[in-house]
Order: structure tokens, then C-alpha cells, then sequence
């Protein structure tokens, strides 16, 4: 394991929600940035796989920001203030300002579930939704949707390790390790729709959908404790964003 | 009980195959479905394990009758669905590839096994003593903490079937479960399905090969051509000339043919022209004078831990030099360091003492792609080669990435189709082909680059007896070129037919080496 872990999965699963809530509600660039700065960027270099957890934030991230850079500040209606007319589209500052916002948004969104989910321990998170008698299509849910990314991670390197059998030069140099991620997207992007329907009926196959409830080989590691807190957790959170919601309202 | 009524079955390409195909399976019956590769095995176990393929385009009209109820199919979109957690509770299926297989939930080989019952809501104690149970039976005690996505091929091979055994079926199919396992593991295997059948649980099993032995009152179902052609005793089987249909037997050498063009597969409609691969022209092997192809000195190597117990044992002070001219098998038990050893050979894995030297290169710190134009290395699981989304640009990867040019590529490419038979398939996207036609892709696939050392883990796994004698031949020939094999096998016949020399691998280290006489 990477790091020590001092939470339960399950907590800070919720955890990292609840923040993707706090800034949906809150909806603030400065607020962005501060979870951004303050939560997201000690996480990643915290977790012991910094670099692994950054460059999907990279991938991930960057083309939401690049689209979203594109469609805003080229084409937005309401943008007034024109810094550069392009006949069909008009770069203005709103939209670039909006543009801005939405991508720091975005940002923390891939970031603080990214990280969350590259660092849980599925096993655990698994173990625990079943002690807690979560129901059943909700453990199905949640536990294929995490469980692919073990997956997509271990078909990666399988690929990047035939290639290189085969014949690709990976190098030391950034761009030579840049190349070899490129080189690795398409064929694990069509890999994965291809086994997509495999994994999930021979999840199936196994009786992860089946009726009734599971069972756990892994001990409950949950605390009493971590359950209180979840709870709080979701109250304040709940709370504060509906008073934030009617004060933004009527004001 | 289950009774399979098949008119016909035909995957979206609409090639009729299981043409009037009726089989029973009784309970605490043991059923070999034998057949070349295209015989339609596998999909006659995806029928029995309830996957009629109609999401994916597949037409089945026919029925499947489980323990007297039956489910007819018309070959529509208003085709009953079955629902696979229950039928599954009933009927298991082990599926040919393990790593597709695994649940990637689980951090230890203890949670894969059990991760099938406890989604049935077995009680934790229960659980425990189960898979405790299964995992003495299988010899699997000592590996329960390990992460099973980092075993060797045999050691994920019987942890699979593990997790479907525990699940105690009413009928357990699987498509080649012995692919891949050493003799003991074999027998373990064998004779955790017995315990399983004294209690009642009928047991399908898919074959390329008829056994040589199969339990007492075993029924063999031959297949070619998607028909059945036999039904009856082993002995009768192996005695009913079913070679005429690629159907050999188990332990069987294969026929080398040195002489002649390759073989070609019986189903391809192109021969494409015998092509000499792109070496230096071929030569008798002259070993007082060339240095050996594969030098390793004292070579050693561990797996870090990350995350384990403790590190594994990979390779110890090994040595072993290969010369041109030379087929060298390495043999030895499940987890005894043979894909180690060759994942050595083209720089996968990097010594952590010691030095390999492959055709006259020290691999150092040079990246593992400049060495594949002097290694080819055939993975273990064909689903870890394979990436491409068709079988010409799979083929054509290698030569594309060692500097070859476009038109040159695609030529070397189809020639190395050619030579393994699939010159016909090149448009093929290779997730549709059979199991044989990806292993063969995969194999061509190293010989475009043409590397002089070809490093093969476990070659014959899953072929059937047609293919088998082709790939003898090819090895045979290729050595004779001057090049050399080394190939981590399971397969003794073969390996005393082909290999000049094999060498024994336990633990990690060279217990012994016998020449072939
Ligand atoms: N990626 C890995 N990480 C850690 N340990 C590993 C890894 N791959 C293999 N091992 C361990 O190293 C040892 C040698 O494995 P290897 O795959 O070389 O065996 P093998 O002889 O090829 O076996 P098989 O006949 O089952 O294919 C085994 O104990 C195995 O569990
Ligand atoms: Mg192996």
C-alpha cells in the first residue's frame, strides 16, 4: 500500500462528494482554487503516487479545459467586452472569464475524485459498504464503477509492456514518455469498450447482481466513530448549502 | 440436469455452427467436449452457462432446459433473457483467460475466491471454511495473501478455477481448465472436479485434445466444423480415428515437417507464397566459432513486494547460453520462475544481479524497444499481447515501430500471416477470432519484426493438434535458419520432440538440464 490509511474508505469517499458538492453549491472561483490549493494539491503529494495520480489528473482535466476554453471564449453570447473578432467568433472577456471558471471547476472535480478514488482501497470500501448492509444494486454500482480503474490501470501497463516488447523505444526524456502515453490511449480506449461488456456479465456471472444480501470475507474495519462523522459530514454539508442556496436566492 | 437443443447458432458474421446439436449432461456426470480450434467448443459452453450472445448480435434457435425447465429461443429480439445471477447460482462457468476474469475487487487471492459465494450471501464463517477448503485442495494455502493479478500463469489458472469450484455448482463448465497447469496441479485440479461429482455436480469440460485419461465413466462429445462427429467412452474416442477432424490426442509429438512449406490452416482459402524470413540467409549452426545467441550469467532477480507479504523469488543464479541452431525448452512447476526467465531475454524484467547478453548485446539500461528486433517474446496470455484493432495492424506494429516503412510493414506483416496460416484473416478485428487464431496472431506478430531469438512462454498451451504441428515446424525451421528458440512449456511431448535441450527451473533456480536424445 502507498500510504498509511488513517480513514475509512467509505469516509472518504463521502468526503471527497461532499466537497464536489460544497463547490458545485458554493460556486466560486476563489473557493475553486482555495479546495484546489488547500485540499487537492497536498492529497496527490501526499498519497505516495503523486505522479501516477497528477498525470490523470492531467489527462483527464486537460481536454475538459482545453473544450471548455474553446467553446466559451470563441462562442459566448452574452460576452460584451470583444478582445478579438473572428468573424464567426468573437474571443470576449466574459467568455473568457467564464471559460475560466467552469475549467477550475472541472479541474477540481477530475482532482478531488481522482485522487479519492486512485488511493481508495477497493477491497475495503467494498467490505465496509457490505457490513453496513448498503443495498445491493448501490454496492454493484459503485464497486464496478471503481473496480475499473484497477482495471483500466493494469491494461495500461499490459499494453505499454507489448508495445515495448514489439518494438517501441520509451526513453528517459519527457517527450519519449509522452509519446509512449499517446501511443497507449487508442488501443486502451478501444480495449476497454471491447472488455466493458465481458467484465460486466462476467461480474454477473459471479452473482455481483445477484438479489439479497452479501457477505464479507474482509473484517469490518469501521468504527463506530467514522460512522458519527460520516453522518455530521453530510448534515453540515447539507445544511450550509441550502442556507447558501437561499441567501444567494434572495439576495 | 441440463439438456442444450441447438438448431443452430450462428455469431453476427452468420456462419451457422452447433447445427442440430442435442446434448444432456446428468448430474455428477463428466463430459469432454473435444474439438480443433473452430469447432464451435466454446460456444457450446457459453450456451450451457446461459450467454446466448443476443446483446452481442448472435443468433441462437434452439432450447436449454436446466433441471426441467426449459427456455426455448427463436432467434428474435423477443427471446426470453436468461438472468445470469441466477442461472450462474446454478451453473458455473470457468471461460478460457484468466485475467479476464478476475474481479479486480480484490487485493488477495483469499477475497477472489471468495468473492463469488459472498455475493450470494453465504455467512462469513462459512465463507472462510469454504475457501479455506478449496484452496488446500487446489495448493493454493500458501499463496491466499498473494495479489492474484501478480501470479504466474498456472498459479491465476488454478485460483480461478478455485473461485468457481467454491461456489459448489449443480453443473460446472469449463473451457480448458488444464491449460497452463504443471502435472501436480493437474492432478489437483482432476481431483477437486471428482469431489465435486461425488456430490452430485455434473462437469463439462472443453478440450483441444482428447485427455489421455479422464475419470471412470468420463463421455467424450467430439466436435468439427461446429457438428458433433462422436459421442461415447474415452477409449472408443481415441480409438475412432478422430485425427481426420484435427482432433489429436493429448501427449501425442507433434509432426515436424522441416521440409515442405508450412502447413497451412485447412480453412484458409489463400496460400500465400512461402516466404524466408528476414535474417541473414540461413547457415548451419557453427558453434566452435559463433558466441552463443543468449548468454545468462548467474543471473538473479526478486519482484519488489509492493504491497505483499514479502517479495517474491524470481530467478536465482541462473546461467544458460543458447546457441544459433538451438531449441531450448524451459520446464519446471507452476510458479517456478520460467516466464521470468524469458521476460529476461527482451528486457522486460532487468536483472537485479547478474548479466544477459542476447545476440551479442548487453542489456543494460537501453530501452526494452531497441531490443525487439533481436527478441521476439510470445506472452504467456495472448490477451496481455494483443492490442491493435486488427490483425494486419497488429502484425504490422512491430515492424512499424523498428523503423520499418509503411508499404514494408504491411508486407512483412502479411507475410508473417501467411506463414502462420491467417493470410485470409488480415481485416479481422483479432477480439472476434478464436482463441488459436489470437494465439497465432500474437506469434506472427513477433516473427514480422524478425528477431533471431524467439522466447516463447508456453507456445502449445490451448492449440490443437493441426496448429501444434505447424508451430513444430516453424520452430524447427526457424532454428535451422540459425536462429534461436527458447520456449517455457508444459508440454513434455513437445518439448522432447522439438528442443534439442530443456532445462529444469525450481524456485527460481537451474535444478537440472537433459538433452534430447
Ligand atoms: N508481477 C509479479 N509480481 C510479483 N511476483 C510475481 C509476479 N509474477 C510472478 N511472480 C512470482 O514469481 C514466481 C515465478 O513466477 P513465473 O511467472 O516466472 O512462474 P512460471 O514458471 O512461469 O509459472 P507458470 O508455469 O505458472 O507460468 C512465482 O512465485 C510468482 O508468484
Ligand atoms: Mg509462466
Amino acid at each position: 500500500m502507498p500510504r498509511r490509511r488513517i480513514y475509512n474508505p467509505l469516509t472518504e469517499l463521502l468526503a471527497a462528494v461532499l466537497l464536489v458538492v460544497l463547490v458545485l453549491v458554493v460556486n466560486r472561483w476563489e473557493f475553486s482554487l482555495a479546495v484546489l490549493v488547500f485540499g487537492v494539491l497536498p492529497a496527490v503529494l501526499l498519497s505516495g503516487r503523486a505522479r501516477q495520480i497528477g498525470l490523470a489528473i492531467v489527462l483527464v482535466a486537460g481536454p475538459l479545459l482545453l473544450s471548455s476554453l474553446l467553446l466559451h471564449g470563441l462562442f459566448f453570447p452574452e460576452g460584451s467586452t470583444v478582445l478579438v473578432d473572428l468573424g464567426i467568433a468573437r474571443v470576449t472577456a466574459e467568455g473568457l472569464t467564464f471559460a475560466a471558471g467552469m475549467g477550475l471547476r472541472m479541474t477540481v472535480f477530475t482532482g478531488v475524485l481522482l485522487t479519492a478514488a486512485m488511493t481508495m482501497d477497493i477491497p475495503e470500501l467494498l467490505a465496509t459498504m457490505t457490513h453496513r448492509g448498503w443495498n445491493r444494486k448501490l454496492v454493484f454500482i459503485v464497486g464496478s464503477a471503481v473496480g475499473l480503474l484497477p482495471h483500466v490501470a493494469l491494461r495500461a501497463q499490459q499494453v505499454t509492456r507489448a508495445q515495448q516488447a514489439r518494438g517501441l523505444v520509451v526513453g528517459r526524456a519527457p517527450l519519449s514518455r509522452f509519446r509512449a502515453l499517446v501511443a497507449v490511449t487508442t488501443p486502451l480506449v478501444i480495449g476497454l469498450l471491447v472488455d466493458a461488456s465481458e467484465r460486466n456479465s462476467m461480474l454477473e456471472a459471479r452473482g455481483f447482481s445477484s438479489p439479497g444480501a452479501r457477505t464479507s470475507y474482509l473484517p469490518d474495519t469501521d468504527t463506530p466513530h467514522q460512522r458519527r462523522a460520516r453522518r455530521a459530514m453530510v448534515a453540515v454539508v447539507g445544511v450550509f448549502s441550502a442556507a447558501w442556496l437561499v441567501i444567494a436566492a434572495v439576495a | 440436469m441440463i439438456t442444450l437443443d441447438s438448431e443452430t447458432f450462428a455469431y453476427d458474421d452468420g456462419v451457422p455452427l452447433l447445427a442440430g446439436l442435442a446434448l444432456t449432461v446428468r448430474p455428477g456426470e463428466y463430459v469432454v467436449i473435444a474439438g480443433a480450434s473452430g469447432s464451435g467448443k466454446t460456444t457450446l459452453a457459453r450456451l450451457l452457462a446461459g450467454m446466448t450472445g443476443a446483446d452481442a448480435g448472435s443468433v441462437f434457435r434452439g432450447s436449454i432446459a436446466l433441471d426441467g425447465e426449459t427456455i426455448r429461443f427463436t432467434g428474435t429480439p423477443t427471446d426470453p433473457r436468461i438472468d445470469p445471477a441466477a442461472w450462474s447460482s446454478r451453473v458455473a462457468y470457468v471461460a478460457q483467460g484468466a485475467w479476464g476474469q478476475l474481479s479486480m475487487m480484490s487485493a488477495t487471492v483469499g477475497e477472489e475466491i471468495a468473492f463469488g459465494p459472498s455475493n450470494r450471501g453465504v455467512p462469513p464463517e462459512r465463507l472462510r471454511r469454504l475457501v479455506a477448503e478449496v484452496a488446500a485442495a487446489l495448493k493454493l494455502t500458501p499463496l491466499l495473501d498473494r495479489d492474484p493479478r501478480r501470479l504466474s500463469g498456472g498459479q491465476l489458472q488454478r485460483t480461478i478455477i478455485a473461485a468457481a469450484v467454491v461456489q459448489r455448482p449443480r453443473i460446472l463448465v469449463l473451457d480448458e481448465p488444464f491449460q497452463g497447469l504443471d502435472d501436480d496441479a493437474v492432478q489437483d485440479v482432476a481431483a477437486a472436479l471428482e469431489a465435486l461429482r461425488r456430490d452430485g455436480t455434473a462437469v463439462v469440460v472443453c478440450e483441444p485434445m482428447l485427455p489421455l485419461s479422464a475419470p471412470s465413466g468420463a463421455r467424450v462429445v467430439a466436435l468439427a466444423d461446429g457438428r458433433p462427429v462422436f459421442d461415447g467412452a474415452l477409449d472408443e474416442g481415441l480409438r475412432a480415428g478422430l485425427r481426420r477432424y484435427g482432433i489429436g490426442a493429448a501427449g501425442d509429438p507433434p509432426r515436424v515437417d522441416p521440409g515442405i512449406a508450412a502447413d497451412r490452416d485447412r480453412r484458409s482459402p489463400v496460400p500465400g507464397p512461402a516466404h524466408e524470413p528476414h535474417r541473414e540467409p540461413a547457415r548451419e549452426p557453427d558453434r566452435e566459432f559463433d558466441p552463443p545467441l543468449v548468454i545468462l550469467r548467474d543471473v538473479t532477480f526478486r519482484y519488489p513486494a509492493a504491497g505483499e507479504p514479502r517479495p517474491q523469488t524470481g530467478l536465482t543464479g541462473v546461467n544458460l547460453s543458447v546457441s544459433a541452431g538451438e531449441i531450448v525448452a524451459v520446464r519446471g512447476p507452476n510458479g517456478s520462475g520460467k516466464s521470468t526467465l524469458l521476460q529476461h531475454l527482451d528486457g522486460l524484467y532487468r536483472a537485479d544481479s547478474g548479466s544477459v547478453t542476447v545476440g551479442g548485446i548487453l542489456i543494460r539500461r537501453q530501452p526494452t524497444g531497441a531490443l525487439a528486433t533481436t527478441v521476439g517474446y510470445l506472452f504467456q496470455d495472448t490477451d496481455q499481447q494483443l492490442f491493435e484493432r486488427t490483425v494486419l495492424r497488429e502484425v504490422s506494429y512491430g515492424p512499424l515501430a523498428t523503423g520499418s516503412r509503411r508499404a514494408d510493414g504491411a508486407r512483412r506483416a502479411a507475410e508473417a500471416l501467411d506463414r502462420v496460416g491467417l493470410g485470409a484473416l488480415q481485416n479481422a478485428h483479432p477480439y472476434e477470432l478464436s482463441f488459436v487464431q489470437r494465439r497465432l496472431v500474437a506469434l506472427a506478430s513477433l516473427m514480422a519484426t524478425g528477431p533471431v531469438v524467439w522466447a516463447l512462454d508456453e507456445p502449445t498451451a490451448g492449440l490443437d493438434e493441426p496448429t501444434r504441428s505447424m508451430l513444430a515446424t516453424l520452430l524447427t525451421r526457424h532454428a535451422a535458419g540459425g536462429g534461436a528458440v527458447v520456449l517455457a512449456t508444459h508440454d513434455a511431448a513437445f518439448a522432447d520432440a522439438v528442443a534439442h535441450r530443456s532445462i529444469w527451473l525450481e524456485d527460481g533456480r537451474i535444478r537440472g538440464t537433459s538433452t534430447a536424445s
